[in-house]
């Protein structure tokens, strides 16, 4: 993308800086004196360990980094991006952390459980059980394990956690949610004001900051962008479908393929920033209801209501308005080997999203990207094809 | 299609017996769509098995088809038909294999051509049962229905209570059972819907007391491997699973449980074992096997090794140890049987620092049946029961003793991943190494 001269991009610089150094900002609070918390997956409550007065950081991975140290610990079979995120562990690059928190997202995250656990031996670790389904019985279980989650963290910072915390959590986190959205807007335009490349380099980036940083970072982004007149040649409009997304390079390949990722269904990504936490009289509940119910990821079951046609509806509604909203020509769906939840629904997406004729690629990716001649012949063919 | 297998050696009368009734069960099913009798998918393991038959509904096991069809070495067609439909190869291999029958039988409207043992028949509704066991649970039949929209899925919320240092079980457990119980009722109120028909409790409650003494009984009867010769070991246990895992809750799963446990009484005062001159004695300490390779039991009998236990497909502790609370709800009954199943060696791992449930359970099993080595089988496209496996046996080493130890790399149905040669040089080294530390 061609910008126009003379635009002060400090918040751009800024994030990424934070991209390239991802561990400064949690190094920075812990020579604060605060305790930081490593998490992996967008389905753990940060809510409450802000609340609790820790520091979260999420656990990331490098795909242009080989994988060699976690193979000898933990079995080849679970899905790349998590043994990519394990062997930074072990190699080193988490040494600062605290606690760790896993959430019951997937296998590939809940059974190397204790894994993590031993192998990484933290003062502080903690798997948060969450339920698959929706109903209202797995909604109260759910308020439920985020009540032993909560006593927990209390118990480990040696204070109760009060509701005006987690009230004043919660209000902080929407409102990064909200700055997020915003600057997703920017994407509508045509040309979009904002490249694919830049949202997800600093996505990515704000996954290492705290709340309230991450919000400034944002909004000083929006405003920056918000200035430019862009002049881009016309390229088609694609959306990326998957699951976690620890680095920029995928997004910048497609983008070099020539096409503007204009939105997606990733994490981080338009999946982790849709859904706000409901403002409820106990904030539990809120935090329970957006992330069993709001967060539309492939893990969790939603009961069927209606026809088949209406369940697809329901469970993959939110793509097709995203391909109005932004005017998507091609969709690419990115899915991890090994990846049990998201490799289930291709055949169903697929067929759903080609059905309001926007046309589908299907990419299993071993997640390393040392070599992406492969990805990029097949992203380059595509691209060509709805040119 | 099918390649040639070789036939493999069974030492208890009860395991030769398996082949027949499995054959049986899945020609129960096709019967019971020419009967009109209501017919649902369902996964092992699923905590409802009684419900099931207390409402007459006839389960078709999935993972039990796949399997058929990859110790028949016939799974290959079906996989590949699964891949055509984007599904990636990584996944679950149960899952790929009758998701592409499905699929198949569904755009032909009859099945497959020769499919083994008559075919998978298509359901009235398919019963996931996710939560903890493993993703396939709840997606597998989300992605069937892809291919039979008309279906419905019933997904059951069934966690276990983590292992953790920051809570103990005790803490939480009355809400789990709470959740659980809520989950199984609403499990009954669908299948009174699909059937038409109410749930006869007082026979729910029978089958529940039945299933709690077929536990109990198979418990006994594995304990009396403990002996030396070992009476049946884990190849016989790959088939005496079928009882176990597919008719808990009838009368035909405790005959056989008292059959084996009345054959092995015999085995063992006989000393009959299941290789003439004993050397070695192995214990099967994780993973699912390869259906198609179940004749490497056969070699390590060659070498004079047994597996007097194994820690696959014995999801079960005695009953009487559960300390479960009285209750005249079956349903409850069920979720507290659930609960303190997953639990049972929470309270043992407390007792020695940095333990851990499977390590503890493994630790148990070396002494109980007196073991000399541990092997493992790494199915590469199960995350379930293979993720850890290699952690805890460095966590074995660690807090209990160094014990020989051999990981095997294939799949559960998945011939591609398997080689025999080198399986079974792997196998000689192992050997060697056991024969070295004695
Ligand atoms: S990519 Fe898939 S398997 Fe990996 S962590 Fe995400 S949901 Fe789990
Ligand atoms: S436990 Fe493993 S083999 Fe069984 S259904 Fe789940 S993923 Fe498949």
């Amino acid at each position: 993308m061609t910008k126009e001269s003379g635009i002060d991009s400090h918040g751009l610089k800024l994030a990424e800086r934070h991209y390239q150094d991802y561990t400064c900002s949690a190094l920075e609070s812990k020579a604060q004196g605060k305790k930081v918390i490593g998490y992996l997956c967008a389905l753990v409550p940060l809510e409450l360990i802000a609340a609790a007065g820790l520091v979260p950081i999420r656990i990331k991975s490098d795909p242009r980094q080989p994988i060699t140290r976690a193979d000898t610990l933990m079995e080849t079979i679970i899905c790349p991006q998590i043994r990519g995120c394990f062997d930074m562990a072990v190699k080193g690059k988490y040494d600062f952390l605290d606690g760790l928190v896993l959430p019951h997202a997937c296998d590939s995250i809940c059974r190397p459980y204790d894994v993590w656990k031993y192998t990484l031996n933290l003062p502080y670790s903690h798997f948060v059980n969450m339920p698959h389904g929706t109903d209202d019985s797995s909604q109260k279980f759910y308020r439920e394990i985020l009540g032993t989650f909560r006593k927990s963290l209390s118990g480990f910072v040696g204070n109760d956690i009060s509701d005006s915390s987690l009230s004043e959590a919660v209000r902080l986190y929407n409102e990064n949610r909200a700055a997020v959205r915003e600057l997703f807007a920017l994407r509508r335009s045509q040309p979009p004001l904002i490249s694919g490349m830049e949202i997800s380099k600093l996505l990515i980036a704000l996954m290492g900051l705290p709340v309230a940083q991450s919000s400034r970072l944002v909004r000083e982004v929006i405003s920056e962008v918000k200035q430019r007149k862009v002049n881009s040649p016309r390229l088609p409009r694609v959306m990326i479908i998957g699951a976690q997304m620890d680095d920029a390079t995928f997004v910048d390949l497609v983008e070099k393929s020539g096409a503007h990722v204009v939105t997606d269904a990733l994490c981080p990504g338009l999946r982790e920033y849709s859904a706000d936490v409901p403002v409820t009289l106990d904030p539990l509940d809120g935090i329970a209801e957006r992330y069993l119910r709001g967060v539309k990821c492939a893990r969790t079951y939603e009961e069927k209501n209606g026809s088949y046609s209406d369940y697809l509806d329901q469970r993959f509604g939110f793509i097709r308005r995203a391909i109005e909203e932004f005017k998507v020509e091609g969709v690419i769906l990115h899915v991890f080997r090994y990846c049990d939840p998201f490799g289930f629904e291709v055949p169903a997406m697929r067929s759903y999203i080609e059905a309001s004729g926007v046309p589908v690629l299907y990419l299993e990716n071993e997640y390393s990207m040392l070599d992406a001649s492969q990805l990029e012949t097949r992203v380059q063919a595509f691209i060509e094809m709805i040119r | 299609m099918t390649q040639e297998r070789k036939r493999r050696v069974l030492a208890t009368d009860a395991a030769a017996s398996i082949s027949r009734m499995v054959r049986d069960m899945i020609a129960t099913t096709h019967r019971a769509r020419q009967e009109g009798k209501k017919l649902a998918y369902t996964f092992i393991y699923c905590c409802y098995d009684e419900i099931l038959r207390a409402m007459d509904i006839v389960p078709v096991w999935t993972e039990n088809y796949a399997g058929i069809c990859g110790a028949k070495r016939d799974a290959e067609r079906f996989m590949q038909r699964a891949q055509a439909e984007n599904l990636s190869r990584s996944l679950c291999a149960y899952a790929l294999c009758d998701i592409g029958f499905d699929a198949w039988r569904e755009e032909l409207g009859e099945m497959p051509e020769e499919p083994p043992w008559g075919g998978l028949v298509k359901p009235d509704m398919m019963l996931g049962s996710g939560q903890m066991i493993c993703d396939p649970r709840t997606k597998w039949f989300q992605a069937a229905q892809h291919y039979m929209p008309d279906v419905p899925v019933f997904e059951v919320g069934l966690p276990w209570i983590p292992y953790e240092q920051d809570y103990r079980a005790r803490d939480v457990e009355d809400y789990y059972v709470r959740y659980i119980v809520e989950q199984l009722r609403s499990l009954v109120k669908f299948l009174e819907e699909q059937t038409q028909k109410k749930m006869d409790w007082e026979r729910l409650s029978e089958l529940v007391d039945l299933s709690d003494r077929t536990w109990n009984l198979v418990v006994e009867a594995y304990e009396l491997r403990r002996a030396t010769p070992c009476p049946m070991d884990t190849g016989d246990a790959m088939s005496t699973m079928v009882p176990l895992t597919f008719m808990m809750g009838t009368r035909q799963a405790y005959d056989f449980f008292e059959g084996l446990y009345n054959e092995l009484k015999l085995r063992v005062a006989a000393k009959q074992g299941v290789v003439p001159d004993e050397k070695y004695r192995i214990l099967w300490g994780g993973g699912l096997p390869s259906w198609y390779a179940l004749s490497d039991f056969d070699y390590f009998h060659g070498k004079g090794a047994v597996f007097p236990a194994e820690t696959t497909y014995r999801l079960i502790e005695p009953v009487y140890e559960l300390d479960l609370p009285p209750s005249g709800d079956p349903i409850e009954h069920l979720a507290w049987r659930w609960t303190r199943y997953w639990t049972f060696w929470h309270d043992k791992a407390r007792r020695r620092p940095c333990s851990h449930p499977d390590v503890e359970r493994l630790i148990q099993y070396i002494e109980d049946y007196d073991i000399d080595g541990i092997l493992m089988h790494e199915a590469f496209s199960c995350r379930s029961w293979h993720p850890g496996l290699i952690w805890q046996l460095a966590q074995l080493k660690n807090i209990y003793r160094d014990i020989p130890s051999l990981v095997l790399e294939s799949d559960i149905i998945d011939i591609g991943s398997y080689n025999e040669a080198d399986t079974r040089s792997r196998i000689d080294t192992f050997i060697d190494i056991l024969s070295a530390s004695q």
